[in-house]
Formats: structure tokens, sequence, C-alpha cells
């Protein structure tokens, strides 16, 4: 649904590019990782995807139309929340709600939501006085109100307890089970693993690489097995290509000696990270 | 055009729960307290002065407070990604000024005509009131996107009627000469003041003509070419989000 190509961007008083020529493509109901060290151009990506920065060069494309030749019809679309959590601070989160419900055409009932993800009891408090996992609750369902095609997530689950991250994950898998797409920035690489059909990473402004999780990790995996085992009191380790345990030395060793693990070589995605970008993982 | 009623309806919600209602009606409360000690003459010179600083001042205050508000908890980015259009946004901003200065004439007719029983010719009074708040709203949102908080709206605010008032105090020392002093009537403020004026004094008709017509133009080009083309970039300025 979203081509773009050479995408370019530049902050007015900033001299470099944020984002110095990007290509990638989001399909239809897929979710896309979008990763990258701090400061790398994520945030920045999202919001000209959400039409908020507009002075970008190259071409973005909406279902085969430029992006800016689209008007409030894109918006009836797309849920987005944001990086940092934001509501009107002295009205209630039902009343958060309901002023945004009324700017759509199509809209859903906010109870279930606010009640699976924990806030129904807490509707009528001022959202001003609300914790900071709530506020990103709240901010999540504010997202799904318009029953949107396709969402903007920056870093969603960011400071969220472990019950509640699970409840927004199940919440954005089941989303797109009915057809939704998602743009999804996050530096939690598990969440990223389990979410994305395909990620995306970006590094001094230009894309390392585009793929789908599991061929990320072939690619920069080593095609190994690894066995620790005890022989006379000793932990042994031993390393076999995966040519090697077809051979009748593995199966052997398998069978004769006390096994305490077994690991294939396959790399995770945090390790990915820190090759593709160079950096090491932020917090 | 469908959101600008929820736009409305939310931003008089919010003027409520932000307190700045109240702060209005205080200020509302302290004109009829001054209402009191005028009599007469004195009193028809004075009623146009409250009209005057409630269109101009209370409405550039009002709108800087709401976008500073929403700037500040960047709930402007929410409703910039909703199908909410900027024309929506910023005529909804001038629709709320416009009910609010309204509200006042209610308010303050209405006390007028009991404490005193005077009453003047609200006919002149209305359109007067529209056209200059309208003027005066967009005057605050172009002040607003320079302000980097509350209290720099204010001292630009200070600057826009210190620029704009001296000349006319100066006609009225006489330092200024009379021939020119006549042009000063395209200072949005002193034009304000001949429209408004004209509830309780004479006001030859062709400054009335001129008035209307001029800020009604001015209306035009400062959204055209002032407000609209700078408001993304405000929406966007230091947006931590
Ligand atoms: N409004 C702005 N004006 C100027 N520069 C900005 C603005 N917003 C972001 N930047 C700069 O653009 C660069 C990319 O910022 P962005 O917020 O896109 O990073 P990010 O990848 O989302 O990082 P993080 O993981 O920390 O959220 C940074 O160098 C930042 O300083
Ligand atoms: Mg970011």
């Amino acid at each position: 649904m979203f081509k773009v190509r050479n995408l370019k961007f530049k902050y007015p008083n900033s001299k470099d590019y944020t984002i110095d020529g990007i290509d990638f493509e989001i399909q239809d109901g897929e979710i896309f990782g979008f990763l990258g060290p701090s400061a790398a151009g994520k945030s920045t990506t999202q919001k000209i995807l959400i039409k908020l920065l507009k002075d970008f060069e190259g071409e973005i494309e909406y279902y085969g139309k430029p992006l800016l030749s689209y008007r409030d019809e894109f918006y009836q679309d797309i849920g987005v929340s944001f990086e940092m959590p934001i509501s009107f601070s002295k009205l209630t989160a039902m009343e958060n709600l309901e002023f945004f419900k009324k700017l759509y055409k199509q809209t859903v009932d906010v109870e279930p939501l606010l009640k699976r993800m924990g806030l129904w009891d807490d509707r009528d408090k001022k959202a001003g006085e609300f914790s900071k996992g709530m506020k990103i609750r709240l901010n999540f369902i504010r997202a799904m109100l318009n029953k949107p095609k396709m969402l903007f997530l920056d870093e969603p689950t960011n400071g969220l307890d472990p019950g509640n991250a699970r409840i927004m994950k199940d919440m954005i898998l089941e989303f797109k089970k009915q057809g939704g797409t998602v743009f999804i920035t996050s530096h939690i690489m598990s969440d990223i693993d389990e979410l994305c059909d395909r990620v995306a990473f970006i590094a001094d402004g230009k894309l390392r690489e585009v793929d789908t999780p599991r061929n990320l990790k072939i690619k920069y995996g080593k095609r190994t097995v690894k066995v620790e085992y005890k022989e006379e009191g000793n932990l042994i380790v031993r390393e076999f290509s995966m040519d090697e345990i077809k051979t009748p030395a593995f199966f052997e060793l398998l069978r004769d000696k006390d096994i305490e693990t077994l690991h294939s070589g396959e790399t995770t995605l945090e390790e990915i990270f820190i090759k593709v970008t160079g950096v090491t993982l932020r917090g | 055009m469908d959101r600008l009623l929820p736009l409305v309806k939310g931003e008089f919600d919010r003027l409520n729960k932000y307190n700045l209602f109240t702060a209005n009606f205080v200020v509302l409360l302290l004109w009829v307290g001054m209402v009191s000690f005028f009599e007469g003459a004195e009193l028809k010179m004075f009623v146009p002065v409250i009209f005057l600083m409630d269109s101009t001042m209370m409405t550039i205050l009002l709108v800087g407070a709401t976008l500073f508000y929403e700037k500040q908890e960047h709930t402007m980015n929410s409703i910039m990604v909703s199908p909410v259009t900027e024309d929506e946004y910023l005529l909804s901003k001038v629709i709320v000024s416009v009910l609010n200065s309204l509200i006042t004439v209610v308010f303050i007719s209405a006390a007028l005509y009991f404490i005193k029983g005077v009453t003047y010719n609200y006919l002149l009074l209305i359109p007067a009131i529209i056209v200059v708040t309208v003027v005066h709203s967009m005057i605050g949102i172009r002040l607003s996107y320079h302000a980097k908080s509350f209290s720099s709206l204010l001292v630009n605010f200070m600057v826009y009627i210190f620029v704009f008032l001296l000349p006319t105090v100066f006609a009225t020392i006489g330092i200024i000469d009379e021939k020119i002093a006549k042009y000063l009537i395209v200072l949005p403020p002193d034009v304000s003041n001949i429209l408004i004026s004209a509830l309780a004094l004479d006001v030859e008709p062709w400054k009335l003509v001129f008035g209307y017509t001029y800020l009604t133009v001015l209306s035009f080009i400062l959204y055209r070419f002032m407000i609209k083309p700078k408001f993304n970039e405000y929406v966007m300025r230091e947006t931590g989000v």
C-alpha cells in the first residue's frame, strides 16, 4: 500500500539529511518493523508517512497515488500513536476519546477497548493524572478509535509492564489477522521478532537491510550446531556445521554422551541489529 | 467542514476545563464593577472601551492561550493526524473567538440594561464586534507562531499594542501632524475603535464603510498569506513526539 522511493528529508535548521535516500514498500496486511539506533530517523520517517512533515524529496505512493494528493480521506484510514503519549491533560480519558471520535466518519465502541486495556475503571479520571503506562494505553486506544486500515505505532510498548505489553501485542496481531497493516518502530527486539513480517534497518539516514526476520537470521547466523556435554566430570563444547550433523560422529555423540545443551547457531535480531547498524542497543 | 461543529464544541469544552472561561468571566465582572462608577456621558464613552478591549485584547489572549496549551501538550499533532484540515482547525479558533465576544456583548449589555437602564444600537455593535474579533483572532494566532511560551506571547502582544497604538497617542498629543493622523485609520486598533465607537458616537459613514471593507479584506490577507502557509511549520516546530 505504501511505496517509498529515494526518500530524502532534512529538518529546516539542520545541514545534513536526516533521511538520505531510502526505498521500501509496505504490503497490504503486513506488520513492517522500522529499526535503528536512537536519532536514526525512525520517528521522522513515521511523521513523513503520516503527512506531518511534507517537505520531503523523493516519491511516496499510497495505493498508487502520491501521498500528498490525499486529503482528509487518508486520515480516515489510519491510526497513529506517537512516541510520547499525547492527550488533553484536563479532560478525562473518556472525554479525550469522545472528542476524537467525533472527528471520524466511522468509529468503534470504546468500552471493550478500555476494558481490555484495563482502563475502564479509570475512564473518568483526568488524563493528566494518569501514570505513564496508562497514558500509553490510552494512546493506543485512540489510534484504534476509527477502525483504521493501517496503524502507525512509534515504540508502542515502550514503558508498558509485561502484562499490558502482552495484551497490546495480541491486539496488534489480531488487527493484522483482520486485514490491517502496521508500521511499527521499537527498541525491544523480542517484540519486533514476534510481531513483524518484515523489518528494515536504518542507520546514518540509509536503509541497511529490508527483509523478513527469518531470512536475516539465516543470513547473519552461523549454520552450526553447538553441543555441550559432560565427559568424566568435565564440560565439553563442540560445534558442528550443518553438513557435519549428517555424519555418524554427531549421532554417536548424541547417543553416548550426557548432553547438557544443544543450540543451533541461529542469531538473534539483537545481534543482527548491532552488526547491521554498527551500534549497540540503547537502554 | 463536517468537523467544524465538534471542533467548536470541543474548544468550548476545553475553555471550560482549562479554566479560561472562568478567567474571562472574572474580567467581565470587573468591567461590570467599573461600569457602576460611571454615569451619563462618561458612561457613554466608557461602554465602547469595554467592547474594544474585549474583542481585541481578550481575543488575542484567549486564542493565544488555547494554542499555547495545544502546543505544549502536543494535542495539535494528534488533531492534525485526524481528518481535520488546517482550514477547519483555524476556522474553529476564529468561530470560537467570535462566539466568545458575542457572549460578552450579551452579558455586558444585559448588565448595563439592568443596572443602569442603558441601551444602545446593538445592530451597529454586533457586526463591528464580529469583524474586529475575526481580525484579532488572526493576529493572536500569528503572534503565537512567534511565541516560545505564554509569557513571550504576552510580550509579543505588548509590542503589537505599543507599535500600533503609539501613532494614535502621538496624534492625540499633537506630535503627529493632523494631515497624517487621518491615515491612522489603517491601523487595526484605530479602525476597530472607530467601528465599535459607532454604537455611542456619530461616526462619518465613509469611515464605517471603509472600516468594514478594510477589516474584511485584512482578514483574508492575514489568513491567506500569514496564517495558513506557516501553520504546518508551527505545528511541527520543536515537537518531541
Ligand atoms: N523537530 C525537529 N527539528 C530538528 N531536528 C529534529 C526534529 N526532530 C528530530 N530531529 C532530529 O532528527 C534526527 C532523527 O530524529 P528521530 O526522532 O527521527 O529519531 P529516532 O530514530 O526516532 O530516534 P529514537 O530511537 O531516539 O526515538 C535526530 O538527529 C533529531 O535530533
Ligand atoms: Mg523515535
